[in-house]
């Protein structure tokens, strides 16, 4: 079972995912970090998470870019946050895959899909602040987009969590 | 409670006024005081509050306080006006904001609106005038 989450900044998507981890049933909790903690901030938003997830008996995995190289057991139940940061990074950091960046990442989520019996993936809302930015940070938003949609396509269950409220978006019965 | 949320000038107080039957009596999020909150019907403009709240006080960006902060605001505010009717811009859905006041104001305006909506009986998202009950 594939299961996309979105929602925009401070929705309540995270806690919202991992509960859905929680209540998947039996398997190996397997959570794939993607924030590269830069700075303060983030290093507070990454501890955060970290945190809330403490309790739950996740094994963190941390995969920045090349999502494909991960190879995970199939009683899985595989949380992945955030699609927005492995765009980022696919698309900024050396080792990443830059002009094929939503390739990679599709490829990578169909891998990961093969492998395990539940995948949850946590991508963001960022296309609705009306404002054009540069040429650069334009195509960042055309890329996530991109894969939104096409992950959304793949899904059997696609859910926009608005403040901490699930609306269901699309549910393949 | 109610909360209304949703995009800019998408209907949201129209739809409250006509909804919940509230003519007039509003306060203005860009204007009215804390104390309005507790006392008005209704509130629009609410995120515009919240972003006088989070450049007003010198605030760290440290999320559990943050998340604190949202949780007893939102509590106090049911619990001295049950029946407000809240309408508010939905933020967050952007790209992260380059000023550390802006992305303070987003991430306390979506903890703030996941708090009420909690603790709200029904939660409405205006969509090009249509309101969607989600809650």
């Amino acid at each position: 079972m594939f299961h996309l989450i979105t929602g925009g900044s401070g929705s309540g998507k995270s806690e919202y995912a991992e509960n859905l981890v929680l209540s998947a049933g039996e398997g190996e909790r397997i959570y794939v970090a993607t924030m590269i903690p830069y700075g303060e901030e983030g290093r507070q938003r990454v501890e955060r998470h970290r945190k809330l997830r403490a309790q739950k008996r996740f094994r963190t995995v941390e995969c920045y870019t090349g999502l494909a190289k991960l190879s995970f057991p199939q009683n899985g139940i595989v949380l992945l946050e955030c699609v927005s940061n492995l765009t980022a990074n696919e698309m900024y950091e050396t080792n990443g895959a830059h002009e094929q960046t939503v390739e990679a990442i599709l490829r990578g989520i169909d891998s990961l899909r093969a492998q395990v019996k539940h995948l949850f993936v946590v991508t963001n809302e960022v296309f609705s602040d009306g404002i054009t930015y540069d040429e650069e940070m334009m195509r960042y938003i055309a890329y996530l987009g991109a894969i939104n949609c096409a992950l959304a396509q793949r899904a059997d269950r696609v859910t926009e969590v608005v403040c901490g409220i699930p609306v269901k978006i699309k549910e393949v019965s | 409670m109610k909360l209304i949320i949703g995009g800019a000038c998408q209907g949201k107080l129209t739809y409250a006024k006509e909804t919940y039957h509230i003519a007039d009596g509003w306060a203005d999020g860009r204007s009215c005081s804390r104390e309005d909150l507790g006392s008005c019907r209704g509130v629009h403009h609410f995120h515009e509050y919240i972003r006088r709240m989070a450049s007003s006080e010198e605030q760290s960006l440290e999320l559990d306080e943050i998340e604190k902060q949202a949780g007893a605001f939102a509590c106090t505010l049911a619990q001295e006006n049950p029946e407000l009717v809240i309408v508010s811009d939905e933020l967050g859905c952007g790209i992260v904001p380059v000023e550390k006041t802006d992305r303070l104001w987003r991430e306390l305006t979506g903890r703030i609106c996941t708090c009420l909506a909690a603790q709200a009986d029904e939660v409405v998202r205006v969509v090009c005038g249509i309101g969607v009950k989600i809650k």
